[in-house]
């Protein structure tokens, strides 16, 4: 039975916004699964949804075997959720948050207490556990957050982008803990907007966009789907973004021979192909003789941005979060 | 079926908030001793006026429902706190009982203004203000006011829940409480007043619990006072908490 199953999902919000448009994956057992997307992409709307937060529109949804509107309860007890934003109550130390966690998901007496024992020690808070939790550090109430969705021992976790906003550091911790959760058999959905974690971790992945999944696979899967070696080029004279010279250098490419795609990029054109390192010689013939000057050209092979960048002929850029961050603290984020 | 449990230890969350905010607790029963020790001196000879008693006793009915009213007008910012950090749907997330969310705010309420009046009914105590009903006297006060907070915070609540604004819920309360108070028998005897405002004290629901209230200080037992003012706050319990379980629900789902 799969961890997370959907079909045909769609959330359209009252004011008409169609968030999710019909998504369908499948999640296993057992599986580290990644939701990857850019900001906007619907990633919350469907982790929301499948948390029994938020009523979907239409579509089927279910989680761990069990219809989520309909077994609403039942689900709860098998879940844990960490929202994208830190939720913990900083008038309670960092135990007190626990227990009470544990209270509300029916646990209590010795059996709680040494749970929450062990989950402050897994976080390394065990020093800090009776410090009223306002007086935390960043990564610290982060970690706390995370103890507080698994104090019930949830069988699939639901994490919203749980590493947003967090220095490198705190970041691989995080992902450490997530790992070894994962191999003592816990299911784990995450969000994210960091490709190379997804990369690193997830066995599988879906790619979301405008509310719809563009790519689904093991990274592997979808990287060689790509099936070629990437070439970056940057333009010299100008704004590599102005168009005439962007169109030009394509035409040029378009001339040579064993290219895949060439697709627009920020930078300025990505170049698929095999073999690409083989190609450098002839691009950089071909635009000295067209007299367009290239300021650098690069080799790699794909990586999950190609893929995202291929479906979507843009990429993702996590940077973007930190500004809308930066402004959440001020204007009200909307949820 | 985990009602009682989720509810009592939603109520426990609250209670150690309430404590670990000290200047908060001090805050909201500043006003009310400020009234009670300089507002009755002040207007020590309104007593002469309604025929030689001491204004002070007169006047600890009317501070007391006052600490209620503007201590249970607070209630709905922690919702919207609640709602803005996102630990409401932290809460909603588990299986915890969608009631006991309301039940354990609304018992706090209840039991904050109790804590508060028995402060301020000590104080009262240390200015020759005692029930000439005694013990059961006092025992009466604590659970009338207490319930008058409870249906009180009912507004706070649904307020709190429909605009999703604290400024919004202490705009609406600072702006009500002093018309409120003075429209109503809490600080003055209806025969001092107006006719226009005679009139309207009659009906405001204040004026209702501290008479109720102030007869146990001043006269007895008075069960016909009594029951109107538990009537009367039955009525408004019943009309705030109806609105606020109709917000909850539209927020919750
Ligand atoms: N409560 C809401 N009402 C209306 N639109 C919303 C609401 N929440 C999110 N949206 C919109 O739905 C889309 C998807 O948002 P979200 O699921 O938060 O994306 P992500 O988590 O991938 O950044 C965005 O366009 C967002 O503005
Ligand atoms: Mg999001």
């Amino acid at each position: 039975m799969p961890a997370v199953q959907v079909e045909n999902l769609v959330k359209t919000y009252g004011d008409g916004t169609q968030a999710v448009k019909g998504i369908s994956f499948k999640v296993d057992d057992g599986e580290f699964f990644g939701f990857l997307g850019p900001n906007g992409a619907g990633k919350s709307t469907t982790i929301k949804i499948l948390t029994t937060l938020l009523r979907k529109t239409s579509g089927l949804a279910n989680v761990a075997g069990l219809e989520i509107e309909h077994d609403a309860q039942k689900v709860r007890k098998l879940i844990g959720v960490q929202m994208q934003d830190t939720v913990i109550d900083e008038d309670l130390t960092g135990r007190e948050n626990l227990e009470l966690q544990g209270h509300l998901q029916q646990m209590h007496g010795e059996e709680l207490k040494e749970r929450v024992n062990e989950l402050l020690k897994v976080v390394d808070l065990g020093d800090a556990a009776d410090k009223r939790s306002a007086y935390y550090s960043g990564g610290m109430k982060k970690r706390l957050d995370l103890a507080s969705t698994l104090v019930h021992r949830p069988k699939i976790l639901f994490l919203d982008e749980p590493t947003t906003g967090l220095d490198p550091q705190s970041r691989a911790q995080v992902w450490s803990y997530l790992k070894g959760l994962n191999q003592t058999g816990m299911t784990i959905f995450i969000t994210t907007q960091y490709l190379e974690e997804v990369d690193r971790l997830c066995r599988r992945l879906a790619i979301l966009d405008h509310g719809e999944i563009v790519a689904q696979g093991s990274p592997s899967e979808l990287k060689s789907e790509i099936g070629a070696d990437r070439i970056t080029l940057a333009l010299a004279n100008g704004n590599p973004g102005t168009g005439s010279l962007k169109d030009m250098a394509k035409q040029v490419l378009g001339g040579l021979g064993g290219i895949k795609e060439i697709v627009d990029s920020d930078e300025g054109i990505v170049v698929y192909a095999k073999n690409g390192g083989f190609l450098v010689p002839d691009i950089v013939r071909a635009f000295d003789t067209a007299e367009i000057k290239l300021s650098s050209i690069g080799v790699s092979s794909p990586t999950l941005d190609d893929v995202f960048l291929k479906h979507t002929g843009r990429r993702i850029r996590p940077e973007e979060i930190d500004k809308s961050r930066a402004s959440g603290m001020f204007g009200r984020r909307r949820r | 079926m985990s009602l009682a449990s989720d509810s009592y230890y939603m109520f426990l969350r609250w209670m150690k908030k309430l404590v670990r905010n000290p200047i908060l607790l001090f805050f909201s029963l500043f006003q009310p001793i400020i009234f009670l020790v300089l507002f009755t001196q002040l207007f020590s000879s309104f007593g002469l006026l309604l025929g030689g008693i001491n204004y002070t006793i007169f006047a600890t009915a009317g501070i007391v429902l006052q600490n209620a009213f503007s201590s249970a007008f607070q209630s709905g910012t922690a919702v919207v706190d609640d709602i803005k950090s996102g630990f409401l749907t932290k809460m909603l997330a588990t299986p915890a009982s969608r009631a006991s969310i309301l039940l354990g705010r609304l018992l706090s309420d209840a039991f904050r203004v109790f804590a508060q009046s028995l402060i301020i009914l000590v104080l009262a105590y240390g200015l020759g203000v005692f029930p000439v009903t005694g013990f059961i006297g006092y025992v009466l006060i604590l659970f009338t006011v207490a319930f008058f907070g409870l249906a009180w915070s009912g507004i706070s609540l649904a307020l709190g829940l429909r605009t999703k604004s604290a400024e919004t819920v202490f705009g609406i309360a600072g702006t009500l409480t002093f018309p409120l108070l003075f429209m109503s028998t809490a600080l003055m005897d209806k025969r001092l007043m107006p006719e226009w405002m005679k009139s309207v004290s009659a009906y405001n629901p204040i004026s209702f619990a501290v008479n109720a209230i102030r007869d146990l200080i001043m006269i007895g037992y008075n069960w016909n006072s009594f029951l109107l003012s538990f009537g009367v706050i039955s009525l408004i319990a019943i009309l705030t908490l109806g609105a606020t379980i109709y917000e909850f629900r539209k927020v919750v789902s």
